[in-house]
C-alpha cells in the first residue's frame, strides 16, 4: 500500500442528527477523517462523542445526515456492515469475552475455518501471533485466556482483533484511560505504525497532554454540535480547545489551599504499620483534619489496595487502623463506616453506586438507619436530607429523584461523597475521583473536596494523574510497587520529581 | 453490637427447641400398621418348591399406589419361603433404573420382575435380560416388544375407563339429558388416554349422557382440588363424575366439600382406602371406585416364582405361564366393598 | 485482640446519628413529598422504588391491561360461570398459595438471588405439618410446624449462600432435592389426610369473612406486608441496594451477608405460611404438593416486573403476574380446553406480556 497523498477524507459525516426520547445527542455533526491521520475527537461528558461513535460503527441509526465513505454515500445499518467497510471500534469497556483465549477473541465472529465450522485453531494461533507482532507484543500468548491478561494487554488484544479485518479506521474511546503512563507510551507507538500503514484513527480522550503527543487534528463537539472542525492539533493553545470544550475559560483548577495550618490538630486517621502480604509493604500515615494527603502511584503499585484495606473491605496481615485514637476492627468495613470513614471506589459504577436507583436512594444508602424507626423509613424524611446534601456539593440536575445513571461522571461522584456528607464521615478515602470527569466539571470537583476538607474532613486521595495530586493535596507520598518511597509536602515537589520517583523509586538525595 | 448476638442466641435458642419438638413430630406410626394389606389365596402352588431369586426393580414411591405396588411385592415375595427377593432402590430415572437391571442382571438372579419408570425406554433393558437367560415379569406399564418379556401382567386402562363408564352408564339409566364431568390424570401419561378412551366408548351406549367436560390434574391432591374446583365453577349442575385417581381425588373431594356441592355420583379410580372408605360409611358423594389393582405386583411375584420353578398356573389347563396378563378393573360400591376394603392402598 | 475496644467504640460511634436527625431535613418534609411535580420525577425515576403512594408504574399499569383483556375474554366466553362472585372467590383462593411463595421469591430476586427450593419447602413443610403425630397437637400445632419448618429451610438456605458462600442456584437446588427426598421419606409416598377439624373448617364458605375466604385473607395480608417492608423500611432498601450492586452496599456500610440470610429465611417464612394454606386447601399433605412452585413464582415475579438480575421489585407486579397466571388457568378450564391448549396458550400469554410491558416500558429498559 502505497503511502496515501493527502487524499482528503477517508471519512465524511456531515449533517448527523440523533434524538433519543428528550434528548437531541447530535444536532448536525461534522466529522472529516484523512486516511493516515490521528484525528481526535474532543468533549465533555455528554457533549455526544459516545453517540457519534455509535453512529460510526453501526450501532446506532442517524435520523439526519450524511456519511461518505472513500467518495461514496454509505449507510452503516449494523456494526456488521461498518466492520466490513473497514471501520472497527475499540471501546472503553473492553468488549472481550474473559473465558476464551486471545486468539479466539481476536476471530471471534469471523472464525478460520475449514468446511465452514472446523475451528482452525492453530492457524488462528499464528495468524494472531503476526498480529500481535505487529502491535509491538509479541510477548502476549496467543492461547491465554483474555481473562488473565493485564488491562493493557487486553486493549493490545482488542485492537489486533480490529486489525484482523481489513481494517482502515480504528475509533479508540479513552483508549488511555485505565494505563498507565509506560502502557500509555507503548499505545502511542502502537497508534504510529498503524497511522504509518495508512490506518485512519479517531481517538478520544480527556487528556489533553496526549492529544498534543499524537494528534494530528482535533475536532471539537460541545452540546452536541461541533464547534470547531480540523483545529491542528499541535498548536491549538490549551486555552482555546479548553474553551471551545466548555464554553468558558477555565483559569485556577486547583483551589488554593488555605494559607497555613493554623493550630496543627490531632491527627485523625492513623495508620500503624500496616502491610497486607504481597500487595503492600507495612507503613505508617498520619492524616489531620483539614488536610487532604495525596497517594501518587502507578496502576497496579498498591494504591487502591491501601484505601480498600485502611476501608476494611481488606483483611490486613500487619498493623492497625485507627480513627480518633480508636483502633478499627480489622477487615470490617462496618466498624469503618461506624466510626466515620468514607470511600468513594475507582470502579465508581461498579463498587460504588447503584445504577439502577435514584440520587436520594445512592446518598441515603448508608445512613438509612437514620430515617427509621423500628424499621420504618421516613421517606420524606430521607428525600430532604439527602437533596440537602446533594444540593450542597451542586450536583446537577437538582432532583433528588434523578436516575443514578443518567448524571454525568463528575456528579455520580458527587452523589457518592454526598452519600459521606450525609453520614456525618470524619474521614473521606478518595479513590481516582476524577477518573471519567470532564475538564469542566474537575475543577469543581476539586474545589468541593477542599471545601469538605475546610470543612475539618480528614482526606486521603490516590490518583495516577500526578498534576492531581500535586495540586490538591497537601502532603504527597508516593508509592512504588507497595512501598512509600517517597514523602514530602506538595509544594516541594513538581510532576518531573514525582514520576522520576512512581517509576524508579530513587530515594531523595 | 452486643444487642444482635443477645438477639441471635434468643433466636438460636429457639430455633433448637422447635427443632427438637419437629422431630417429635415427623413420626406416622400409629396408622401404619394398620396398613398391612390382608393375606390373599395364593396363585400358584404354595407348596415349598426349587429356590428362587427374584431380582425387583420399580419405581420411586412417590405416590400411593406405587408405594402398594412394592409393599405387595415384598410382602408376597417374603410369604414364601423358597424365594429371595432382590429389591433395588426405586427410581423414576430411565438410566437410574436401566443400570439396576443391570446389576440385576450380573447378580444372576433367576426372575426378573420390572415395573419401568417409562416403559419404552427400558425395553434395552428388558431385551438384554432375556438375552441373558433371564425370564422377565414386566408389570404394567409396558416394553415396546414382546420381545423383552416372558410375561406381561398389568392393569387394563381402557377397561378401567369402560367400566367406570359403564357403572355411572348403569346409574343414570332413565335419567333424561344427564350430565357427566371427567376428571382425568396426568395428561402426558398414555394410560390417562386410554382411559378416557375406554370411558367416552362406554358412554356412547346410553344415549341419554353427555359428558360436558374435562379437566386434567396430574395424580395429586393439590392438583386434584384446583381443577375440580374450576370444574365445579364451571358446571352448575351434573350428574356424574369419574376421577382417575383416588389420591388426586382426597383434593377434589376437599374442593366439593368446600364448594358445598352435592347431587351428583362420584366415582374414583385406582382403589386407594381412604375412598373405600368413604364408600363404605356412604358419607358423601364417592359412591364407587373403579380398581386399579396393587395386587398384580403379588401376582407378578407369583408368575415369577411359577417361571423359576418351570411350573404352570394352576386353576388353567396350560402347562406354561401364559405371556400376558390383563388384571380386571372391578367395580368397587357398597355392595362388595367388605371384599376389597382389605386390598385399599394408603 | 483489639474486639472489645471497636466493639465499645462501635457502639458509642452508631448512637451519634442514630439520635440526630437533621433539622432541615425536618423542616422541608411537608414540601417535598407529594406535590404535583412528584408525577413527572417519578417517571423518570427508576422504579422499583421511589413511588410514591400506591400509584402503579408503566409495567404493572400493562399487566392491568393484561388482565382487564383476560376478564374481557373470559367474561365474553362464559359470562355466568366467569362473572360469578364465587369464580371471583375461586381465583383468588387458587392464587393465595402460590401467591404467599411468589412475595417471598420477590425478595430473594430483588436482591439478585434465586430460591430455587420453594415448592420442596412447601412440600416438606406441607407434610411435615400433617403427619400424625403433629396432628395430635390440633391447629396450633400443624401452623406452628409448617412455619418452623419453612424457616428451617430458609435458614439452612441463607446459611449456606451468605456464610458458605454458595452461588444461590446450587444452594437452594440442593435444597430442592433434599426437601422433596426428605417430604417422600417422611410419607413413604402416602397422601397424608388431615383430620384436625378446625384447620378443614377454615377451608369451608362458612367460614368466609365477608365473603372473603380466609385464605385471601392471608394472602392479601402477606401482600400488604410484604409491600410494606419493600418500599417503606430500611430492610427493603438494602434488599434492593445489596441486588442492583452488592459491592457498592458492602463499601456503603451494609452488611451484605445478614441481609442474604434474612431474606432466605423470608422466602423460607412465606413458604411455610403457603405451606399451612395449601393443608387448609387441600386438607392433607402430600410430598408431591408445590409441584414446579419455584418456576411459577419466578414467571410471576419476572412479567410483574421484577429484575432477574436484582436491584428493582415490585410486590404489586408479582401479585399481578399470579393473578395472570392463575385467571389464565380459570378460563381455560371455564371454557373445558384441554391441558395441551392451555400449556401452549400460557407461553403464548407469557411471551404477549413481557412484550407488552417492555413496549409501554419504553426506550431505555433492556
Amino acid at each position: 500500500m502505497a503511502p496515501a497523498p493527502p487524499d482528503p477524507a477517508l471519512l465524511t459525516m456531515s449533517a448527523i442528527t440523533k434524538s433519543f426520547p428528550g434528548v437531541r445527542a447530535l444536532d448536525g455533526v461534522e466529522l472529516s477523517v484523512r486516511a493516515g491521520e490521528v484525528h481526535c475527537l474532543l468533549g465533555q461528558n455528554g457533549a455526544g462523542k459516545s453517540t457519534l461513535i455509535k453512529v460510526l460503527a453501526g450501532a446506532h441509526q442517524p435520523d439526519d445526515g450524511e456519511i461518505t465513505w472513500r467518495g461514496e454515500r454509505v449507510t452503516l445499518k449494523s456494526p456488521t456492515a461498518a466492520m466490513r467497510l473497514g471501520i472497527a471500534t475499540i471501546y472503553q469497556e473492553l468488549d472481550l469475552v474473559e473465558g476464551l483465549s486471545v486468539a479466539e477473541n481476536i476471530f471471534l465472529g469471523h472464525e478460520l475455518t475449514t468446511a465452514g465450522f472446523v475451528v482452525r485453531g492453530r492457524e488462528a494461533r499464528r495468524r494472531a501471533t503476526a498480529l500481535l507482532q505487529r502491535l509491538g507484543h509479541p510477548e502476549i500468548p496467543p492461547g491465554r485466556p483474555v481473562g488473565d491478561l493485564s488491562a493493557a494487554q487486553q486493549q493490545i488484544v482488542s485492537m489486533a482483533r480490529a486489525l484482523s479485518h481489513d481494517v482502515r479506521l480504528i475509533v479508540m474511546d479513552e483508549p488511555s484511560a485505565a494505563l498507565d503512563p509506560d502502557e500509555v507510551d507503548n499505545l502511542f507507538r502502537v497508534v504510529s505504525t498503524l497511522v504509518a500503514d495508512g490506518v485512519a484513527v479517531v481517538y478520544i480522550s480527556h487528556r489533553l497532554e496526549e492529544i498534543r503527543r499524537i494528534g494530528d487534528r482535533v475536532t471539537v463537539l460541545k452540546d452536541g454540535r461541533t464547534v470547531a472542525v480540523g483545529l491542528p492539533a499541535k498548536r491549538t493553545p490549551t486555552a482555546e480547545v479548553v474553551t471551545l470544550m466548555t464554553g468558558r475559560a477555565v483559569e485556577n483548577a486547583f483551589p488554593a489551599r488555605p494559607s497555613a495550618p493554623t493550630t496543627p490538630a490531632e491527627p485523625l486517621l492513623v495508620v500503624e504499620g500496616l502491610g497486607r502480604q504481597g500487595e503492600f509493604a507495612p507503613f505508617d500515615l498520619e492524616v489531620r483534619p483539614g488536610e487532604i494527603v495525596g497517594l501518587a502511584g502507578l496502576v497496579g503499585s498498591g494504591r487502591s489496595e491501601i484505601l480498600e484495606t485502611i476501608y476494611g473491605a481488606r483483611k490486613p496481615s500487619t498493623g492497625r487502623v485507627l480513627v480518633g485514637g480508636r483502633p478499627l476492627r480489622p477487615g470490617s468495613v462496618r466498624s469503618a463506616v461506624r466510626a466515620g470513614l468514607g470511600l468513594a471506589p475507582e470502579e465508581r459504577k461498579a463498587q460504588g453506586l447503584l445504577m439502577l436507583d435514584t440520587v436520594t436512594g445512592n446518598v441515603s444508602v448508608s445512613t438509612l438507619s437514620r430515617f427509621s424507626r423500628g424499621g420504618w423509613l421516613d421517606r420524606s424524611a430521607e428525600r430532604a436530607a439527602a437533596h440537602a446534601a446533594t444540593r450542597e456539593l451542586s450536583l446537577r440536575p437538582d432532583n433528588p429523584d434523578a436516575a443514578v445513571r443518567t448524571l454525568s461522571g463528575g456528579n455520580q461522584q458527587k452523589a457518592v461523597l454526598a452519600r459521606w456528607l450525609l453520614r456525618g464521615c470524619r474521614v473521606l478515602l478518595l479513590d481516582e475521583p476524577t477518573r471519567g470527569v470532564d475538564v469542566g466539571a474537575r475543577a469543581e470537583l476539586y474545589a468541593v473536596i477542599r471545601r469538605l476538607a475546610d470543612d475539618g474532613l480528614a482526606v486521603l486521595l490516590v490518583s495516577s494523574e500526578v498534576p492531581e495530586v500535586l495540586g490538591l493535596a497537601d502532603r504527597v507520598l508516593v508509592l512504588r510497587e507497595g512501598r512509600i518511597v517517597h514523602r514530602a509536602p506538595a509544594g516541594d515537589l513538581d510532576e518531573h520529581r514525582v514520576l522520576d520517583l512512581v517509576m524508579e523509586g530513587s530515594p531523595t538525595p | 453490637m452486643p444487642d444482635t448476638s443477645r438477639r441471635g442466641l434468643l433466636f438460636g435458642t429457639a430455633a433448637i427447641g422447635a427443632g427438637a419438638l419437629l422431630t417429635a413430630c415427623t413420626s406416622n406410626e400409629p396408622e401404619a400398621k394398620a396398613s398391612t394389606p390382608a393375606k390373599q389365596p395364593a396363585a400358584a402352588d404354595d407348596k415349598p418348591g426349587k429356590h428362587v431369586t427374584i431380582g425387583f426393580a420399580g419405581p420411586q414411591a412417590d405416590h400411593g399406589w406405587l408405594n402398594a405396588i412394592n409393599v405387595q411385592a415384598k410382602q408376597r415375595a417374603e410369604s414364601y419361603s423358597d424365594v429371595t427377593f432382590v429389591p433395588t432402590e426405586g427410581s423414576n430415572d430411565t438410566a437410574v433404573q436401566i443400570g439396576q437391571i443391570d446389576t440385576l442382571i450380573n447378580k444372576k438372579v433367576d426372575v426378573l420382575v420390572v415395573l419401568p419408570g417409562d416403559g419404552k425406554a427400558l425395553t434395552q433393558a428388558g431385551l438384554k435380560a432375556m438375552r441373558a437367560g433371564i425370564p422377565v415379569i414386566n408389570l404394567d406399564r409396558i416394553f415396546d416388544t414382546p420381545q423383552a418379556y416372558r410375561c406381561w401382567i398389568g392393569g387394563d386402562n381402557y377397561g378401567m375407563g369402560l367400566n367406570a363408564g359403564h357403572y355411572i352408564g348403569e346409574k343414570l339409566k332413565g335419567k333424561p339429558d344427564a350430565k357427566v364431568v371427567e376428571l382425568a390424570g396426568i395428561d402426558n401419561l398414555e394410560l390417562t388416554r386410554q382411559r378416557t378412551q375406554g370411558f367416552d366408548d362406554a358412554l356412547k351406549t346410553y344415549p341419554n349422557i353427555k359428558k360436558v367436560a374435562r379437566q386434567a390434574a396430574d395424580f395429586t391432591v393439590e392438583s386434584g382440588q384446583a381443577k375440580m374446583a374450576q370444574l365445579l365453577q364451571a358446571q352448575k349442575k351434573f350428574d356424574a363424575l369419574w376421577n382417575h385417581d383416588d389420591d388426586q381425588g382426597v383434593g377434589a373431594l376437599r374442593a366439593i366439600d368446600q364448594a358445598g356441592r352435592d347431587g351428583f355420583l362420584m366415582v374414583g379410580g385406582a382403589g386407594a382406602k381412604s375412598a373405600m372408605d368413604h364408600i363404605k360409611a356412604d358419607d358423601g358423594v364417592l359412591k364407587a371406585t373403579v380398581l386399579y389393582p396393587p395386587s398384580m405386583a403379588a401376582s407378578a411375584i407369583d408368575l415369577a416364582r411359577a417361571l423359576g420353578q418351570a411350573k404352570g398356573i394352576s386353576g388353567i389347563s396350560e402347562s406354561e405361564t401364559p405371556t400376558q396378563i390383563a388384571v380386571f378393573s372391578a367395580v368397587v360400591d357398597k355392595t362388595n366393598i367388605d371384599k376389597y376394603l382389605p386390598t385399599g392402598f394408603n | 485482640m483489639t474486639q472489645p475496644a471497636s466493639e465499645a467504640q462501635q457502639g458509642g460511634a452508631d448512637a451519634v446519628p442514630a439520635t440526630d436527625p437533621p433539622p432541615a431535613a425536618r423542616a422541608d418534609t411537608a414540601k417535598a413529598a407529594p406535590g404535583p411535580g412528584g408525577k413527572n420525577r417519578d417517571g423518570r425515576s427508576p422504579g422499583g422504588r421511589g413511588r410514591l403512594g400506591l400509584r402503579f408504574d408503566a409495567r404493572s399499569l400493562s399487566l392491568l391491561a393484561v388482565l382487564a383483556a383476560l376478564v374481557l375474554v373470559g367474561g365474553i366466553t362464559k359470562p355466568d360461570e366467569f362473572l360469578a362472585v364465587s369464580n371471583l372467590q375461586l381465583v383468588l383462593t387458587q392464587a393465595s398459595v402460590i401467591g404467599v411463595v411468589t412475595v417471598g421469591a420477590t425478595f430473594v430476586i430483588t436482591s439478585g438471588g434465586i430460591d430455587l427450593s420453594v415448592g420442596a419447602i412447601v412440600a416438606l413443610a406441607s407434610v411435615w405439618a400433617t403427619t400424625l403425630a403433629t396432628q395430635n397437637y390440633g391447629f396450633a400445632g400443624i401452623a406452628f410446624t409448617a412455619v418452623v419448618v419453612g424457616l428451617g429451610c430458609g435458614l439452612v438456605n441463607g446459611v449456606l449462600i451468605a456464610y458458605g458462600r454458595m452461588v444461590p442456584f446450587i444452594a437452594t437446588l440442593a435444597m430442592l432435592a433434599s426437601a422433596r427426598g426428605l417430604a417422600l421419606q417422611l410419607t413413604d409416598g402416602k397422601t397424608q389426610v388431615v383430620s384436625v377439624q378446625s384447620v378443614l373448617d377454615l377451608g369451608s364458605r362458612d367460614s368466609y369473612v365477608l365473603g372473603i375466604p380466609p385464605l385471601v385473607l392471608v394472602f392479601a395480608g402477606v401482600t400488604v406486608v410484604g409491600w410494606l417492608v419493600l418500599n417503606r423500611t430500611t430492610f427493603g432498601r438494602r434488599t434492593v441496594a445489596v441486588g442492583g450492586n452488592p459491592e457498592a452496599a458492602r463499601l456503603a456500610g451494609i452488611d451484605v451477608r445478614r441481609q442474604r440470610l434474612y431474606l432466605y429465611l423470608l422466602s423460607g417464612l412465606c413458604c411455610g405460611i403457603a405451606a399451612f394454606l395449601l393443608v387448609i386447601l387441600s386438607g392433607s399433605g402430600q410430598n408431591t404438593n408445590g409441584n414446579l412452585y419455584e418456576l411459577d413464582s419466578i414467571a410471576a415475579a419476572i412479567i410483574g416486573g421484577t429484575l432477574l438480575s436484582g436491584g428493582r421489585g415490585t410486590i404489586v407486579g408479582s401479585v399481578l403476574g399470579v393473578l395472570v397466571f392463575t385467571t389464565i388457568t380459570n378460563i381455560f378450564a371455564l371454557n373445558n380446553l384441554q391441558t395441551d391448549v392451555q400449556q401452549i396458550a400460557k407461553g403464548v400469554i407469557i411471551v404477549a406480556a413481557v412484550l407488552v410491558q417492555r413496549r409501554s416500558a419504553g426506550p431505555g429498559e433492556a
